[in-house]
């Protein structure tokens, strides 16, 4: 057969082009596929609909700019549900630069909802140390926290007086890319101090964090920027994450196609051997 | 105006990126050496003021804690294999951070993963409906066959063989799971990209 021995010295750039445009036509022409919420978003947003007014909740933004599409849209969607529900967020970050990006979200949402920093919100910036540093963050906070992220004593600020302990915090939730991140929140904070903590983590942590799931150490999961349109779904605000799911289940679909291209391919390869 | 120059920057080192897809470029190769070269900075400058100058300069130089020069001498001397005469004093610092490590590890592994992990494999298979029913029996086999799989004490023949063949399945699955999300994930990133190209640069969408 003449077209399967054209696929099997196929350009591979064609194939570059061809998800190349699966990923952009549907951005300019969005077909509104739906998407569907699944039990571990849904069971984060519960959570957080029980929570009281004026619980604290950590945000921990344990990424940088690598992760930034598939974490940042999580970011956006659970702080303006912390905002709404009239809660308070205490932002930090194991990585370098995720606070800095969690800041960017933080402060939209903020304005949004007229809340004043300080008070209803605080961003304590990185928070290097990894596991030794979450253990004394859950026994004294002052222990690893002296100043927010712009070098404002934390005691000057009401928020950061609030929160001395593990037991002053009602919720944790990891926006996580690798390691520190969600397991060392799990093994490190929850094991020990047993503050419930939800997790967004990248499409290739997301099968790791199931285990933890069924056990009951996480609350809930969103996994990658599916799970982002998730959340974005359940808070009604669709945005950057909801307006890649079309994107992404066409190339996903182009790719189911390339598998089975492929296979048949190599069958046909074997039969004229 | 900074904004707007920071987008466009950042568009055109992706493109740059991107254009490797064609073929290496010297475009390319700039857009990867201005990568290797900012992240160096960066972390030359993470390092220094959140470990080094806080954790040990800070309190030795400004405030004068002498004590803090004997973390100094335990660093310095993972640099004495550099002197063969004294190479052995690394053990001491090397002594230190297993020490501490292992001591924080292992507790809180065995208390924060083992544990709860193992619980969690103890299900009820009566009083529950028949998916749930399913639902145990998957994760109680597939946590005994592929455990039986890592066992290498005994050849893998007859029900111990049966078993393992199991676990492989189990694990294939796994693993098909894992490759799946792997490649949500990689074409997530593209579309993070291609998203800041037409609505933050090309303002398209």
């Amino acid at each position: 057969m003449k077209l399967f021995e054209r696929l099997q010295t196929l350009d591979r750039r064609v194939i570059f082009i061809l998800v190349a445009l699966a990923v952009i036509i549907p951005m300019i022409v969005p077909l509104g596929l739906p998407v569907d919420v699944t039990k571990p978003a849904k069971d984060i947003f519960d959570r957080i609909e029980k929570l009281p007014e004026g619980a604290v909740v950590v945000v921990s933004c344990d990424y940088d700019p690598g992760s930034e599409a598939e974490l940042t849209p999580a970011t956006v969607a659970f702080v303006e549900h912390c905002f709404r529900r009239n809660l308070r967020v205490y932002m930090m970050g194991l990585w370098p630069a995720g606070p800095e990006l969690g800041n960017l979200a933080l402060q939209e949402s903020a304005a949004r909802h007229g809340k004043e920093y300080g008070i209803d919100y605080i961003n304590v910036g990185y928070r290097p140390g990894g596991p030794v540093m979450l253990v004394s963050l859950g026994r004294n906070v002052g222990d690893v926290i002296r100043a927010d992220y712009t070098g404002v004593p934390i005691d000057s600020l009401p928020l950061g007086r609030a929160v001395k302990s593990a037991r002053d915090i009602d919720f944790v939730m990891t926006l996580s890319a690798g390691d520190p991140g969600v397991q060392h929140w799990i093994i490190y904070f929850n094991a020990r101090y047993g503050t419930p903590i939800g997790t967004a983590t990248t499409g290739i942590m997301a099968p790791q964090q199931y285990p933890y799931l069924s056990s009951g150490q996480l609350v809930g999961l969103l996994g990658g920027m599916k799970g982002a349109a998730e959340y974005e779904m359940l808070v009604d605000m669709q945005a950057r994450a909801v307006a890649g799911m079309d994107s992404q289940s066409i190339v996903h679909l182009l790719l189911v196609a390339f598998i089975i291209m492929g296979n048949i391919i190599l069958l046909y390869q074997r039969r004229a051997k | 105006m900074l904004t707007s120059i920071g987008i466009w920057i950042a568009a055109l080192l992706t493109l740059a990126i991107y254009s490797f897809l064609y073929k290496d470029n010297p475009v390319y190769k700039i857009a990867e050496n201005i990568f290797v070269g900012v992240s160096a900075g960066y972390w030359a400058v993470v390092l220094w003021f959140n470990y080094a100058w806080p954790n040990l300069f800070e309190p030795l130089i400004m405030r004068g804690n002498i004590v803090y020069l004997i973390p100094v001498a335990i660093g310095l001397m993972m640099f004495a294999p550099l002197i063969p005469r004294i190479s052995w004093l690394i053990r001491i610092p090397l002594t230190f951070t297993m020490g501490v490590a292992m001591a924080l590890v292992i507790l809180q592994r065995i208390q924060g993963e083992i544990f709860p992990q193992l619980q969690a494999t103890f299900l009820p298979l009566r009083g529950v409906g028949p998916v749930e029913l399913i639902s145990n029996l998957l994760i109680i086999f597939g946590v005994i066959s592929t455990l039986v799989y890592f066992y290498f004490s005994r050849a893998h023949k007859g029900v111990l063989g049966l078993f393992a063949k199991l676990g492989i399945w189990f694990m294939m699955v796994a693993f098909g799971a894992s490759f799946g999300y792997t490649v949500m994930a990689r074409i997530s990133l593209l579309i993070g990209r291609i998203y800041f190209l037409l609505h933050n640069w090309l303002h398209l969408i």
